[in-house]
């Protein structure tokens, strides 16, 4: 403190105690790193880390931990390091350690002394109260190291005395919840503990006041963006490794070694050998197959994604047009909204019914690859009336009147004005939705067919299937009549198929996995073009 | 249309040295509706109204606009000179609240009737905005999108499949319109950057550059100048004395300066939506009928 008032403008250099505090944030990260670990077990909590048993290190990461943040606000409180602390910690931050204490008041008199509610609930009460005077009452330097550090302290002890091994059911009073287990207490404390700790050490690097305010709100916003992003990557990369074995069996690279492919149009068509070998996204299911593959389910989710978006993205584009540049704003465009809202929230097996009741009998009467192209996209057809409609309400007026005072038509103020400009909103209405439909199964369900295994002769090839025809339309296509099957629904026949099925797949578990994965392929790579297509827009308009 | 007075004359009266009475507001009306000019009136504004929601924003405004002649606007702020402009080409149909009455004849066409082509008219009579409000995209695109649409130019790619496209035509015009507005050489080398990339100034000039290739009869500019340096400044009031040989302008402007340097006739609102005074620009500057504009012009108030 050394009385200083204002913040000083220049901060000497590291000095020993900010080093001290920059470590301390380091062990809460690996703390908090190791907390997640432990939680998706990829730490063994019985096993040992760098040559400790994992719990005791745990321990005593914590104690040194919350030994290193009291320290420093007691250094701070004394004058011995240079801070600029406010009178207290803050209104959330006394909330926050009243509760920690309270809980962990009552913990301990509850288990350790074995306290019936009349004992632990006062001793809680107190200890709660002593967390909240503690927070507030001596000045932010004290208020928010030592209630945090003896959080920490107390349960590194915990961990490192016998009272809880890594195998014992987390006796919180609770017993019937036998999910409890310290298998899942304890890296939620230390990601907790890591959690306070951290934020206190932070703060105390900043030297308290607004600047360690900042440091301290930095450091959970990193840790938390840090955990989410591990998250997401952990479940994308489990799918991976449990994906790859049976994605890649049996694949080859040499001329002639693919399948023979057939490009055909419109009854014309020459043939040829692919250099690839690819079973799993190359075959179908056969007997006579060495390896079998999902290829018919690959194809029938490509073309009812581009079915879908085919049919959805002009009605739907078409009819925000209308609302936004021709209604009139009031009643009717408001129940608009409103339905268009209460359609997209609708669930995807309401959508399978109305296919399964309306389009299959009206095309031919048994499941298509079309009826589920029509269903998807009346799925997809409100996100799009959504999306295009706020992002043409996002384009100023100023372009509109700028337009109308040159003497341009209405219409062409659209197309050549408006809808460029809101084109990167409808692309990423258009990737969101796409992301929803192309996981679909219950609408399939009912209207695509599937199958457990399906054959590589129900690989729908609607570019080829195009044939001339001496009556108007012209041009049909009767593979579009054909049932088929997509990903998401073989995954679901596959699981539902139960691990005694196998088929002539080798390992069925292998297959799901291989499924799950190349579905995850396929969704994320319409994202990719999405995301491409909309960063184009926004270059060619520089917008945002 | 004439019962407007009385409810305003209140707030007027609160004005020091208040000359303009009921009856003096009368004379000095006959006096400048009677303003003489040579030539044909290409604009001629009759007991105009305006209202948007409640408020009377513009109050029996009545002047003639000379054919192949500048007449600039002045007046404090909010006193209704971009609503009076709006009204010229209709633009203030574009505002749900507002409403229009009175007559406004183009070439002695009522504006204010039924059946009168929007797009035509905009086409006839241009526009510069307030404030610059340039397409999200290149300043080529900026500059011919409205003969573009208008089909004067086509770069289509029908007519390039068949030879008939006006690449060159619409070069001289981009080129043109853009010397007019004294951009040209800042951004000659980047014709094909996003017009939202260049400054406040430039953008304003764009605008002007923009509504001058559509080649209006008529062209409504308010304030082009508010945000552009001395030099370029004089390079606009230059643009604007050469436009006022073919063209009819009319222009917003705070600057009492620029509005004796540049017009030929200067009409002054007064707060309240009411126009004061209109007349000869040497006349209305030297000598005019009423006090306050007296004391507007002279910078007493406003
Ligand atoms: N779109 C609108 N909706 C409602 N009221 C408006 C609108 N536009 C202008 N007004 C009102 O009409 C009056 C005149 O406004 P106007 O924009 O014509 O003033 P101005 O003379 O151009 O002022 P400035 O010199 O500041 O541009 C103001 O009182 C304003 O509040
Ligand atoms: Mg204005």
């Amino acid at each position: 403190m050394s009385g200083a008032t204002r913040t000083r403008l220049i901060r000497s250099n590291t000095t020993t105690a900010v080093a001290v505090a920059a470590i301390s944030i380091g062990i809460a990260a690996v703390l908090f790193g190791l907390g997640f670990a432990a939680m998706f077990e990829l730490i063994a909590l019985t096993g040992t880390l760098v040559g400790f048993p994992t719990l005791t290190l745990l321990g005593a990461l914590l104690v040194v931990q919350g030994g290193a943040v009291v320290t420093f606000g007691l250094g701070s409180r004394f004058s011995v390091v240079e801070t600029n602390p406010r009178p207290d910690a803050g209104a959330v931050a006394a909330v926050v350690f009243a509760l920690v204490w309270f809980v962990g008041g009552g913990i301990v008199a509850s288990q350790l002394f074995g306290l019936g509610l009349v004992g632990w609930l006062p001793a809680a009460l107190l200890t709660g109260g002593v967390g909240f005077a503690v927070t507030v009452l001596p000045g932010e330097d004290i208020g928010s190291t030592a209630p945090a550090g003896a959080v920490a302290v107390l349960t590194g002890l915990v961990f490192l005395s016998d009272l809880v091994g890594a195998q014992s059911v987390w006796g919180l009073g609770w017993e019937q919840q036998a999910s409890l287990t310290a298998e899942f207490m304890i890296p939620v404390l230390t990601v907790f503990c890591a959690l306070l700790t951290g934020w206190a050490a932070a703060k105390a690097y900043g030297g308290f006041g607004a600047r360690g305010r900042r440091a301290g709100a930095y450091l959970l916003i990193y840790l938390n963006a840090g955990a989410i992003v591990t998250v997401l990557f952990s479940l994308v990369a489990f799918t991976l490794f449990k994906g790859l074995p049976g994605l890649f069996r049996g694949v080859a690279v040499g001329a002639g070694v693919g399948p023979q492919s057939t490009i055909s149009l419109f009854g014309f068509g020459f043939s040829f050998s692919l250099p690839v070998a690819w079973p799993f996204v190359m075959n179908g299911v056969g007997l006579l197959n060495e390896f079998n593959g999902v290829l018919p389910a690959i194809v029938g989710t490509f073309w009812l994604v581009v079915g879908a978006v085919l049919f959805a993205v002009p009605l739907g584009v078409g009819a925000a047009i209308f609302l936004t540049e021709y209604a009139e704003r009031g009643r009717f465009t408001q129940v608009v909204e409103v339905a268009t809202n209460g359609l997209w929230s609708t669930p995807s097996i309401v959508f399978g019914l109305f296919g399964f009741a309306f389009l299959i009998p009206r095309f031919g009467n048994g499941k298509s690859l079309l009826s589920g192209m029509l269903t998807l996209g009346f799925m997809l057809l409100p996100l799009v009336v959504i999306t295009s409609r706020e992002a043409m309400l996002a384009v100023p007026d100023e372009y509109r009147d700028a337009s109308a005072a040159l003497g341009v038509t209405k219409w062409q103020t659209i197309r050549s004005v408006v809808l460029p400009a809101a084109l990167p909103g409808v692309v990423t209405g258009v990737i969101l939705g796409v992301g929803r439909i192309a996981g679909e199964t219950a609408p399939i369900l009912l209207t695509m067919a599937g199958g457990v295994f399906v054959p590589g002769s129900q690989t729908a090839n609607v570019l080829g299937g195009f044939q001339f025809t001496a009556s108007p339309p012209f041009v049909a296509n009767p593979q579009l009549l054909e049932a088929t099957s997509a990903l998401p629904y073989q995954l679901y026949a596959l699981i539902t198929a139960g691990v005694g099925a196998s088929g002539n797949v080798g390992n069925p578990d292998e297959f799901r996995w291989a499924t799950a994965l190349v579905l995850l392929a396929v969704v994320l790579s319409f994202y990719a073009v999405g995301i491409v297509t909309r960063y184009y827009f926004r270059r060619r308009l520089n917008y945002e | 249309m004439s019962e407007i007075e009385s409810p305003q004359k209140g707030a007027e009266t609160a004005q020091p040295r208040q000359t303009t009475t009921g009856e003096s507001d009368e004379q000095l009306r006959a006096e400048w509706t009677d303003y003489d000019f040579d030539g044909e009136a290409k604009l001629a504004v009759e007991d105009l109204d305006v209202h948007y929601g409640d408020e009377h924003a513009l109050k029996g405004v009545s002047m003639d606009i000379p054919e192949r002649s500048v007449t600039a606007l002045i007046g404090p702020s909010g006193c209704g000179k971009s609503t009076y402009l709006r009204c010229l080409n209709r633009m203030n149909d574009r505002i749900n609240s507002a409403r229009v009455d009175g007559s406004v004849q183009l070439d002695e066409n009522e504006l204010y009737q039924e059946g009168v082509d929007l797009v035509e008219l905009r086409k006839r009579v241009g526009m510069v905005f307030q404030s610059p409000n340039p397409f999200p995209k290149s300043i080529r695109e900026n500059i011919s999108y409205g003969p573009r649409k208008h089909g004067t130019i086509d770069t289509g790619l029908l007519a390039r499949l068949f030879g008939r496209s006006d690449e060159e035509s619409e070069e001289r015009l981009v080129e043109r319109s853009l010397r007019q507005a004294a951009l040209w050489d800042e951004v000659k080398d980047r014709l094909d950057d996003n017009a939202l990339g260049l400054s406040g100034g430039q953008q304003q000039r764009l605008c002007i550059a923009r509504a001058l290739a559509t080649d209006p009869e008529v062209l409504l500019m308010d304030e082009p100048a508010s945000a552009l340096d001395p030099i370029a400044t004089s390079k606009i009031e230059e643009l604007i004395h050469e436009l006022s040989r073919e063209y009819t302008v009319v222009i917003v402007t705070h600057n009492m300066q620029q509005a004796e340097r540049i017009s030929d006739q200067t009409a002054v609102f007064l707060t309240g939506g009411r126009l004061a005074e209109y007349g000869r620009t040497e006349q209305i500057f030297a000598d005019p009928q009423s006090q306050r504009v007296d004391d507007y012009i002279s910078g007493k108030f406003g």
